[in-house]
């Protein structure tokens, strides 16, 4: 049973288009022109208790949308949801008592009170037990380091701390879904780095379901073994980072160390992208040429000390599918991997 | 009830932060009220009484009028239609809790602690002026209470209607600014409502607004006794219960078309 089903779903927001000089604003008194913008634009998937799914697109894709939909705040213009047995926005309150959620440029904490009173509050209002409330809130402070500034009002908080204090608050009552929309955005590595820790710690230890939307990549790669990309509203690409990186991540690369200064390294079958003395960085196309023969042909011709071979980097293969827009012209990639 | 006594509670100790703001606000209200006496010591210009108020319950009129200023809110308020312009509505939402309630157990906390820091206040300074009129019997005080608490309610329930404008329109704040400015004078906060000819007073009492102001004052001044007062009273309930419900229906739709700003 997937807990997450998504069909379809449709977000249009009407926007007043703008007329232009001075008869085109008296015109807008009257009547006003609406510009569709299609946030989301037709997205199915489904989602299994337990994963952690990365929602990777640039700005303005509709992430945050998605987001607002699952965790009913929006109404969508089209298509369906269920989440957790429940239709989001048709029972709110019952539905979001079993949600955490934290949007990266919100807080849900009182701004002018000490972080603990608004996390006392959250006792209140989820009606978590005492014993369930104060064994977590011992386990966050210790995994977040809340401590030191757990009796600071919220507006003197920095924004690595106050984000730590939201997760912790977005996990009190022991949601069984947890929607992070750029719960890393705006932070220090040593910052993210944390904060990615103890994601995978919750939906490790506690099988908590984990959606997080980012335009970080670092963040996907270090923590999802699926990813969705989506971007204008649509579903580019839905499956496992490897595979994505196997058919788009282009080059590997392997790195010799060669036993001499051999004047001319060249070999059939791959490129020379660096030389620095006696290493040598080859590019090969994987498609064309496997690593065990790229080495053959290198260690037939040249003596090797050592080598290895290097995955292409993860940011530079989405960054590419985004600029060259790759995924659009061969269709969206779903279900390649097992996930429908 | 536990939930909405945790919020009050942080309500009223988040506006104790405010105290610079409250010294300010305090000593506009008494400059105001102040003023609006010595216009009205003028008008009476010597004559016992208009309209069955003397000068003496005139003057109380203004510092009890001054007095509930912010425990009413009487000049507006946008708190909710700033969270909905700004999307920060989005984390109340997210919360498993009745979204009108939670904003009442804040106003709560608000007005609670206005009245003590502000109304009180303001009484006093008045009371060492001038010769102020008091309640006396006990039945007076306990109305006098429950008006104070049934006007602070249907005062929130109106201010949650018109606030809830912003999930329909972006420009909303013009709307309250005219809703709140009808309250203003039809409430009878502009002037005792006795004031003005018997058509317009049964205008207003058409409305939710002398719940909010005129209300407490007859019943402060001793105005309204026996049948009346028990009349006044229920009337505050009836508006109570009628904003309240029209808020619930106004949100359901709102909800509907709820466009969330930013990320
Ligand atoms: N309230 C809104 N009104 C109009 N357009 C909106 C609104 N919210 C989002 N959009 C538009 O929808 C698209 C997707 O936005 P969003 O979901 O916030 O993207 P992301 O989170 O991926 O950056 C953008 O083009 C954005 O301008
Ligand atoms: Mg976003």
């Amino acid at each position: 049973m997937s807990i997450i089903k998504v069909t379809n779903l449709q977000k249009y927001f009407k926007v007043a288009k703008h007329q232009r000089g001075l008869w085109g604003s008296l015109r807008s008194l009257i009547t006003r022109e609406y510009e569709p913008v299609r946030a989301v634009d037709g997205i199915s998937f489904e989602i299994q208790p337990g994963e952690l799914i990365g929602y990777l697109g640039p700005n303005g894709a509709g992430k945050s949308t998605t987001i607002k939909i699952l965790t009913g705040l929006l109404v969508p213009s089209g298509g369906e949801v269920l989440v957790n047995g429940y239709v989001p926005w048709r029972e709110r309150r019952r539905y979001v008592a079993r949600i955490g959620a934290v949007f990266g440029q919100r807080t849900t904490l009182w701004w002018d009170l000490p972080v603990i009173e608004s996390l006392d509050l959250l006792k209140h209002i989820y009606q978590i037990p005492a014993e369930q409330y104060r064994r977590n809130l011992a386990e966050f402070r210790e995994l977040l380091q809340l401590d030191a500034f757990l009796n600071t009002p919220v507006r003197s908080l920095s924004l690595g701390q106050r984000m730590r204090a939201d997760i912790c608050a977005a996990l009190l009552h022991n949601p069984d879904l947890l929607f992070l929309d750029e719960p890393t955005i705006g932070l220090d590595v040593v910052a993210k780095e944390r904060i990615r820790q103890f994601i995978r710690h919750i939906n490790q230890e506690r099988g908590t379901t984990v959606i997080l939307t980012t335009h970080d990549l670092s963040d996907v790669a270090k923590l999802c073994r699926r990813v969705m990309i989506i971007d204008r509203g649509q579903l580019l690409f839905d499956g496992r980072l490897g595979a994505l990186q196997h058919r788009f991540g282009g080059r590997r690369e392997l790195v010799v160390d060669l036993a001499d200064d051999y004047p001319h390294a060249g070999v059939d079958g791959a490129r020379i992208a660096h030389r620095d003395g006696q290493r040598v960085t080859y590019q090969f196309e994987p498609g064309h040429i496997t690593a065990s023969e790229l080495i053959g042909r290198i260690s037939a011709r040249y003596r090797i000390l050592d080598l290895a071979v290097r995955e292409p980097d993860i940011e530079a293969t989405i960054r590419r599918i985004y600029e060259e827009r790759l995924l659009e012209k061969t269709g969206p990639m779903l279900g390649s991997n097992g996930y429908r | 009830m536990h939930l909405f006594w945790a919020i009050t509670q942080r309500s009223f100790q988040r506006h104790l932060t405010y105290r610079a703001a409250t010294v300010a606000g305090l000593v506009t209200n008494l400059f105001f009220g102040l003023l609006r006496a010595a216009v009205l010591i003028a008008l009476y210009n010597a004559r016992p009484e208009v309209a069955g108020i003397t000068v003496q319950e005139a003057i109380t009129y203004t510092g009890l009028t001054q007095a509930i200023i912010t425990y009413i809110s009487i000049f507006g308020w946008y708190d909710l239609m700033q969270s909905v312009y700004d999307g920060d509505v989005a984390v109340d939402l997210l919360k498993p809790m009745n979204y009108f309630a939670f904003w009442l157990a804040q106003d709560v906390g608000r007005a609670v602690i206005n009245l003590l820091l502000r109304g009180l206040t303001i009484m006093l300074i008045y009371a060492l002026i001038f010769n102020l009129t008091w309640p006396t019997a006990p039945v007076q005080w306990l109305a006098l209470v429950s008006a104070l608490a049934l006007a602070l309610l249907v005062s929130f329930a109106w201010r949650f209607l018109v606030n809830l404008a912003a999930f329909w329109t972006p420009n909303a704040r013009g709307i309250g600014r005219f809703a709140f400015g009808i309250t203003w004078v039809l409430s009878g906060f502009y002037m005792p409502l006795r004031y003005f000819p018997d058509w317009f007073v049964t205008l207003c009492q058409l409305t939710p607004f002398p719940a909010m102001v005129n209300t407490v004052v007859e019943i402060y001044l001793g105005l309204l006794t026996g049948p009346a007062l028990l009349h006044a009273l229920l009337q505050q309930v009836l508006w109570l219960a009628i904003l309240i419900i029209a808020g619930h229906l106004v949100l359901r739709a709102g909800l509907q078309r709820l466009v969330i700003q930013g990320g």
